[in-house]
């Protein structure tokens, strides 16, 4: 390598990191800057009387015990679920493997507060199932969803899925020589889970963990479902009531409660970013999968297992929502006579907003998908290989606009570019633009997660030989690593598709005519009373959903092994 | 250069303009250009409201921004913190925080509005907001229910333990109004919502999911606004709506021009079209109680019927609105 060639190199890989620092800047910091300008500084008037104000507050602190005393629960729960399901899915001879992993991804497209209400009345007072089994409480008597426990389980049941695929993405480069290696060596598979398995899955494994303490720690829907009625605040809620005031203090008192949740973010990403520090995981990937372990005579228990949960965690909502859709006003019993497609025909043929919030959240998720990716790859690239402090930082940031109940990051998203933006004069107040700023710096992490840990278990050794051989950083970039974090990102762009398509936080405050979100429709109607549509849009939408799903299928033959989930 | 055809040109220019002028003047100005719309009405009502006012003045262009109260009031927040509000009308439910946003300097009077005929609680005397209809609050049950109760005072009872829901003021203008009338009276008061929450009544976030609620039988009784509550029983819902003893509190879901619209025209023709006789026969058609008694009346109210209102003294509720909500938040420890 000459002199000069080596000069270039070092250009163009600064140049390259400064780009994407600046990206993770504007996406990350500016926003929450802003919002911490607020919460010191009202009306660019340095003040602390609304930081002790709310820090002094009894309110405050409970709902910050009930934030992680929820946050914590509902990750075990998760994690236990998502890890068990994904290793036995990854691991075992179980049949029917696609299609349960198709059917144990899809309730992530169903809104949280869809999945809440269903659970509310399969757990309620007129459950069918429970007066089937004549279990059913007496009338009146207290729903037992209405609790932390309601909340924890409703959110470890949404949010397992998250853990399922970060760890699937992983399991997929399992090399299958030291498994038979343990194996042949008289190993028995639980030995061969405890001291192989898992501490080569760790990268993944916490980078799951820690994806779904934050979605915990920031959902709102749940809690506002379940946590309202049960007198159990936690501090998205608490947030979004201090909202109900008008007044200048507002959004001053809104801003520190947020810099709290932060704060909590904060800490759980540090403790993420010490565990993965301890070890090496890098694994030299073979391009065969492991020979699956076998069952045996619990091959078939398993199999049910697995199904059970499955009709859990989707057919209940599910049939829920359908039956919903098909009647004509909610409460209505439904039987032949009383079925009717009318709601669907309004939303088909008679609202137009309900068809352009299909069209919009579909682009702007598929957007947000594809190029958080394209930032991600590079990014977790530096973050894993070139570590500085610098990086440690930018690691820390993209966890925050996540981690804020979206209803905060669409505040500071107005406070930002309610003037047209400076030098160009622009504006993209009021334009779908500023969701999809807000969808960037929001999911950014949902990404950014899967493939930093697919980095740690990638063997640098194919880079450095590219790089020998003269190839230049984003080629290396383009055609060694990518197919190599591949599984990884594709993980990370399908969590942030599912994700956004419903999202409604964001969006409620942001949307103007013609940029309608999905979610925002489905919550104006729900709003209104008007649940039997809410139902239906909620039906199209996983219907859409699905058929998109099954239609990566035709690609599946081009795309590098490992990337679908639910294809092996 | 001859000057004379251009001179006899630039006559007839200006007699033409003048006339123009003087055809617009008598006809009123058409109004023109975008106008921004914030709402808290449901969603399909907000799109018929726009639909319909277009078409009285289809040289408006509008763009609408429609939440729950909560998002609606959050986002003219932010862009007043930043120092530019975007919104030209509002079209809220509770002239509670009409009468807040009016004390901040933010509303524009429009002492021309055609407020004939109309009640004159339901407008502001300054004339900076206007009540568009009347939206009642009652008691809704769920037809397979045991009992009838037949004042709210009888929902506090021990029978009803466990089995009512509300809407949370926190969440509806229309609640928050609702608190401030019935915190006033001696009958019921702060003992009353005391009483309910210690019964397990169940404070939930908005009309929509009370009717959820009762419709599926989850609670047999709630809180509940009137044309929500007969919309759905129009439809089949298995509910009943009961106008209890003590009246009903009501808001009038007033509309009001922001002082910093940037389109004063056609703001005013939105108050216009939203008081006239056709604007108010539209709210009549989507089931609400109109502000103009004399353009009839929704179809489940039986003609001559008088509903009873509980007195509101809107001033007043303004001022106590921020700490009624902060008291229910500790009652209902939410």
């Amino acid at each position: 390598m000459t002199h000069t060639e080596g000069l270039r190199e070092r250009v163009e890989d600064y140049s390259l990191l400064w780009s994407l620092v600046l990206v993770v800047g504007v996406l990350s910091v500016l926003p929450l800057a802003r919002l911490l300008e607020e919460a010191i500084a009202p009306g660019g008037q340095f003040s602390s009387t609304v930081l002790v104000r709310v820090l002094s507050s009894a309110a405050t602190w409970t709902a910050t015990r009930h934030s992680l005393v929820t946050a914590l629960g509902g990750t075990l729960l998760a994690v236990v679920v998502g890890g068990v399901v994904a290793l036995l899915v990854s691991l075992t001879d179980i049949r029917g493997r696609n299609a349960f992993v198709f059917c144990f991804v899809l309730p992530m497209m169903i809104a949280p507060q869809v999945v809440a209400l269903a659970w509310l009345q399969v757990f309620g007072p007129s459950s069918p199932l429970l007066k089937l089994i004549g279990l059913a409480p007496a009338l009146g008597s207290r729903n037992p969803l209405y609790s932390p426990e309601g909340i924890i389980l409703v959110l470890g049941i949404q949010y397992a899925p998250l853990v399922f695929l970060t760890l699937r993405a992983g399991l997929r480069t399992m090399p299958r020589e030291l498994i038979e290696a343990a194996l042949a060596g008289g190993a028995a598979p639980m030995t061969v889970l405890r001291t192989i398995v898992l501490p080569l899955m760790t990268p993944p494994l916490v980078a799951g963990i820690a994806l779904c303490f934050v979605s915990c720690l920031g959902n709102f829907g749940i809690p506002a479902v379940l946590g309202i009625p049960g007198n159990y605040p936690v501090l998205p809620t608490l947030i979004y009531q201090r909202l109900a005031g008008l007044g200048p203090a507002v959004l001053s008192e809104v801003a520190v409660l947020s810099m709290l949740i932060g704060f909590i973010a904060v800490i759980g990403i540090l403790l993420q970013d010490l565990m993965l520090r301890r070890r090496d995981f890098r694994i030299s990937t073979t391009s065969s999968t492991a020979r699956a372990f076998e069952l045996r005579g619990w091959r078939l228990p398993v199999e049910i297992g697995l199904w059970t949960l499955s009709a859990l965690v989707l057919f209940v909502p599910l049939v829920a929502l359908i039956l919903t859709s098909l009647v004509s006003s909610v409460g209505v019993p439904i039987n032949s006579a009383t079925a009717t497609l009318s709601n669907y025909d309004f939303l088909l043929f008679g609202h137009d907003a309900a068809r352009r919030a299909l069209v919009n959240s579909f682009s702007l998720s598929a957007t947000a998908a594809v190029a958080i990716v394209m930032i991600a790859v590079p990014l977790a690239y530096f973050l894993v290989w070139r570590r500085s402090r610098l990086l440690r930082m930018v690691n820390l940031v993209t966890e925050m606009p996540y981690a804020l109940p979206g209803v905060v990051l669409a505040i500071a998203a107005i406070l930002l570019f309610l003037k047209p933006l400076p030098l160009i004069g622009l504006s993209i107040y009021n334009t779908v633009w500023i969701i999809l700023f807000c969808y960037l710096a929001r999911f950014l992490v949902l990404g950014l997660r899967p493939i930093i840990s697919a980095y740690y278990q990638v063997d640098r050794a194919l880079e450095e030989a590219a790089q020998v051989a003269g190839a230049r950083l984003m080629r290396r970039l383009w055609t060694i690593i990518f197919p190599l974090v591949a599984p990884a990102a594709t993980a990370g762009a399908l969590l942030i598709f599912l994700t956004a398509f419903n999202e409604l936080t964001v969006s409620a405050l942001l949307w103007s005519s013609g940029s309608e979100t999905l979610g925002v429709v489905f919550f104006s109607f729900q709003q209104g009373g008007d649940s039997t549509y809410a139902a239906a849009l909620g039906t199209l939408t996983v219907i859409v959903t699905t058929i998109l799903m099954l239609s990566t299928l035709l690609l599946a033959g081009r795309l590098p092994l490992g990337v679908l989930p639910w294809r092996d | 250069m001859n000057l004379k055809p251009l001179l006899r040109r630039a006559v007839v220019v200006s007699i033409g303009a003048a006339a123009a002028a003087l055809a617009l003047h008598t006809f009123g100005q058409a109004p023109s250009g975008k106008l921004v719309l914030y709402t808290s009405q449901p969603e399909r009502d907000a799109s018929q409201t726009v639909a319909g006012f277009k078409k009285a003045y289809p040289g408006v262009e509008v763009e609408i921004f429609r939440s729950g109260t909560t998002e609606v009031l959050g986002k003219l927040a932010a862009e007043f913190s930043g120092g530019q509000p975007k919104a030209d009308v509002l079209l809220i439910a509770d002239a509670a925080s009409m009468e807040s946003l009016k004390k901040d300097g933010r509303l524009l009077p429009y002492p021309g509005a055609n407020t004939a005929g109309l009640d004159p609680g339901s407008f502001d005397a300054g004339k900076t907001y206007f009540g568009s209809k009347l939206i009642t609050t009652g008691i809704v049950v769920n037809t397979s229910a045991k009992s009838r109760p037949a004042s709210f005072a009888d929902l506090a009872n021990p029978e009803y333990k466990g089995q009512v829901t509300m809407p949370s003021p926190l969440y509806s203008g229309a609640a928050a109004i609702m608190l401030g009338t019935m915190t006033t009276r001696p009958d019921l008061g702060w003992k009353y919502f005391e009483k309910l929450k210690a019964q397990n009544a169940v404070a939930v976030r908005g009309n929509g999911a009370v009717l959820t609620a009762v419709a599926n039988g989850e609670k047999p009784y709630g809180i509940l606004v009137d044309f929500m509550a007969f919309n759905a029983k129009a439809k089949g819902s298995p509910i009943d709506f009961i106008f209890p003893a003590e009246g009903n509190p009501a808001v009038t879901e007033p509309v009001a021009i922001l002082k910093t619209t940037q389109n004063p025209a056609a703001a005013r023709a939105f108050v216009d079209f939203i008081l006239s006789d056709d604007g108010q026969r539209l709210a009549v058609s989507m089931g609400y109680i109109p502000a103009r008694a004399s353009v009839g009346m929704p179809s489940w109210l039986p003609a001559g019927t008088k509903i009873k209102l509980m007195p509101i003294d809107i001033a007043k509720v303004a001022e106590t609105n921020a700490a009624n909500l902060k008291r229910f938040a500790e009652v209902f420890d939410n």
